[in-house]
């Protein structure tokens, strides 16, 4: 798995390339909590190369997303492939998570 | 395909993406579909994950051997590792519409397979038995 950061005026990107499982979720976990530290106020994850996610790839969105919310922040997935979107759909984050379809999409809202 | 294919992989967690690998193909060429076969890959991992995580307590240096059969009726996966003994209804699960970090595998390998069931005979140690009917019939006799 590879982890891209970009900083933007007002907000941040987290590009995430391959398979997010039990091996790779704790680097993608400092990520994701070092932007918590910061109170990033919105956090995009483009998730357009990511191959597979497993239950610990979404605990980890899960974890940041309830952190991000005590201090009022926005966590939102974009450009979503099928499959980890089925996986979404399965476990319900599709009604939890803030999804677009581009970045664009995701920075404007 | 030739019965059974057997790995063996140490039980650290860079492993997983061999066991999802074999699985995927394991699924495809006993025919089953492209959508089933990618639930069978992430029912596998996630069983494994859990062997790694709770009958090994995170210790990366045992082993995990996973057997794939293709039956005339099903696709059939063990799971079989040396550590502490698992129950089903130890495993950490929770209900998907509680949002919360955690609980979420047991949900995609009941996804994936039609029986789901620890082999109460093996005595050290965990033997997970996961059965997937070709047919759907039989699956739904199965529940």
């Amino acid at each position: 798995m590879k982890i891209d950061t970009a900083e933007h005026s007002d907000y941040m990107v987290v590009s995430i390339a391959g398979e997010i499982d039990m091996y790779s979720s704790p680097a993608l976990r400092d990520t994701m909590l070092s932007m918590v530290k910061k109170n990033v106020a919105t956090v995009i994850v483009n998730l357009k190369d990511v191959k597979y996610i497993d239950s610990s790839g979404i605990a980890t969105f899960v974890e940041a997303l309830k952190k991000m919310l005590a201090y009022k922040g926005k966590l939102k997935m974009a450009q979503v492939p099928d499959r980890v979107m089925e996986i979404f759909n399965f476990s319900k984050l599709d009604k939890v998570f803030d999804i677009y379809g581009s970045l664009e999409d995701a920075a404007k809202s | 395909m030739d019965n059974p294919i057997v790995i063996t992989i140490p039980s650290h967690p860079k492993y997983l993406a061999v066991v999802r690998a074999a699985a995927l193909l394991a699924a495809e060429i006993c025919g089953l579909g492209a959508a089933e076969a990618e639930d069978i890959k992430h029912a596998v991992d996630e069983a494994c994950s859990n062997v790694i995580k709770y009958a090994y307590k995170c210790d990366c240096t045992r082993k995990i051997t996973v057997k794939f059969e293709d039956t005339q009726e099903s696709f059939q996966v063990t799971i079989e590792d040396s550590g502490n003994k698992a129950r089903l209804e130890d495993i950490k699960i929770r209900e998907l519409d509680e949002v919360r970090p955690g609980g979420l595998g047991i949900h995609f390998i009941k996804k994936a397979f039609h029986i789901v069931a620890f082999d109460k005979k093996k005595r050290n140690g965990n033997r997970l038995l996961l059965t997937r009917y070709k047919n759907t019939d039989e699956a739904a006799l199965s529940k």
